[in-house]
């Protein structure tokens, strides 16, 4: 289980992450949406410690830090324990497909070579790429590196993983080759965190959905709940700007 | 009588007594460089972690090293240094003013191009997307794992060809150590233009190793780049 306590985090005067309460259980693929700069992004970088809360309580698997006070060793753990998804994939570049795959098993979780380069060539025939494990990041699709960065963070067998804005850089055409793959992340039991634009995806794989804006949760539910009977005018306002049909057909 | 300005003759009969020197050269070449390359990962340091005070000091030392032609910077060490050092060195029994010439010359070429390298070595890894830092952080590794593995080795390949630029200029500059009494490869061709009166020979036999030298370095680097470059795909 993982939960957040009152995360607050400013960038200078403004003031992005307001007091955000959340708990997301074992399993859960938890989507966060949100307008741009509503501190969705922002969110979920402080849970791994990418951006260091001001202020507030991260909880992951029993292991707690406060977010102002947390050690270098206390951050390493809740590192440990996570792995995120980016959305400009951030491929190790100077190392082929399947070492991607391989470096924080061998680097980090120090198992040995030939082990690590054995689950790295399994996780890269789940995501499809079999062919690919030799390829330099250079040498390979938007989608296709998209997929290797989650090859990579599943490699990890992290407690949850974060994506951010996975399909966002991508050419449209592109989009649905790493969805499937995230949508067999998410059938697999892997608890996932996600931030997106991609609502129907949102709508068709979350367990719970939280709607963000100008640093505050404004409603929280199941995906059903938010897009059909949101309660609150906000919400409404975002959905349908976002996704004028749902208004319509549902 | 006909004018005997130059014959090939005489630059190969002078080629055996520079080759002799040769070694001063080299080493004056290479231990600067490598003593930069050191003093300039220090200051690269420093000013990637932009280390208050010093960060001032070392932008100013560096816009001094690019701004002072060689040949200054070598007298203003020479004569500047043992001013500066006696003090401490001569309760010591050292006089820095008797000290071999040589030591102010691999010291004023380490500093000078040490400027050249920290800016090149900082940009360097500035310039590796900061994406792959986070992604090697959300993998769990520490600041260490991390630039070992991802930022070192991508920041080398971009150094590298500024890398050979600085080797060839300090090899290059060390025909100038002649000037504070270095009887390097230069001092000897002086030596003989003063006995024999024939300066050129001694001149394009200089020239002639210099010209090889830097090509073997170019192709060496050249080899290195290639290397590093087929590893990034």
């Amino acid at each position: 289980m993982i939960t957040l306590s009152n995360i607050h985090k400013s960038f200078g005067r403004n003031h992005v992450l307001k007091g955000i309460d959340l708990t997301i259980r074992d399993g859960e693929a938890f989507v966060i949406i949100g307008a741009s700069g509503s501190g969705k992004t922002t969110l979920l970088r402080a849970i791994n410690f990418l951006e260091r809360a001001d202020q507030g309580e991260i909880s992951i698997g029993g292991v707690s830090v406060s977010a102002k006070r947390a050690t270098k060793k206390q951050v390493l753990d809740i590192r440990r324990r996570t792995a995120m998804v980016f959305q400009n994939y951030n491929l190790f570049r100077n190392r082929t497909a399947i070492r991607n795959v391989a470096e924080g098993l061998v680097i980090v979780q120090k198992v040995g070579e030939k082990e690590a380069l054995e689950r790295a060539a399994e996780l890269m025939a789940q995501v499809g790429l079999s062919d690919k494990l030799d390829a330099y990041p250079s040498q390979l699709s938007g989608g296709q590196q998209q997929r290797v960065a989650i090859a990579r963070a599943l490699a990890l067998r992290p407690e949850v993983i974060l994506f951010d804005e996975p399909t966002s850089a991508l050419d449209p055409e592109l989009v649905g080759e790493v969805l499937g793959v995230m949508r067999e992340v998410a059938r697999m039991g892997i608890t996932m965190i996600l931030v997106t634009h991609e609502m129907s995806f949102a709508r068709d794989i979350a367990s719970q959905i939280v709607f963000i804006d100008d640093g505050v949760i404004v409603e929280q539910g199941a995906p059903i709940e938010i897009f059909r009977d949101a309660k609150e005018e906000r919400t409404r306002q975002f959905l349908r700007r976002i996704m004028p049909e749902f208004t319509y057909h549902i | 009588m006909s004018i005997d300005y130059f014959s090939v003759g005489r630059v190969v009969e002078y080629l055996p007594a520079m080759l002799r020197k040769l070694p001063v050269t080299l080493a004056v070449a290479f231990s600067s460089t490598a003593l930069g390359l050191v003093l300039a990962t220090l200051i690269a340091a420093a000013l990637l972690f932009r280390v208050p005070a010093l960060y001032q000091v070392i932008k100013v030392f560096i816009s001094f090293s690019r701004a002072i032609p060689i040949n200054i910077q070598l007298f203003v060490y020479y004569y500047g240094l043992p001013a500066l050092l006696a003090p401490y060195l001569l309760p010591l029994g050292l006089n820095p003013s008797r000290a071999n010439p040589i030591y102010f010359v691999v010291a004023t070429y380490a500093i000078s191009s040490s400027a050249f390298m920290a800016v090149m070595l900082s940009a360097s890894i500035s310039g590796v997307d900061p994406g792959q830092s986070e992604a090697a952080l959300s993998i769990g590794m520490t600041g260490g794992q991390m630039f070992r593995r991802v930022i070192g080795p991508q920041a080398f390949q971009i150094a590298l060809p500024e890398m050979g630029n600085v080797i060839v200029t300090n090899l290059k500059n060390t025909s100038l150590a002649f000037t504070v009494g270095v009887i390097d490869m230069v001092g000897a061709t002086r030596a003989i233009a003063t006995r024999t009166h024939h300066a050129l020979e001694g001149y394009v036999g200089n020239a002639l190793v210099y010209f090889v030298i830097c090509l073997l370095l170019e192709k060496a680097f050249g080899l290195l780049e290639r290397r590093y470059r087929l590893r990034k795909g």
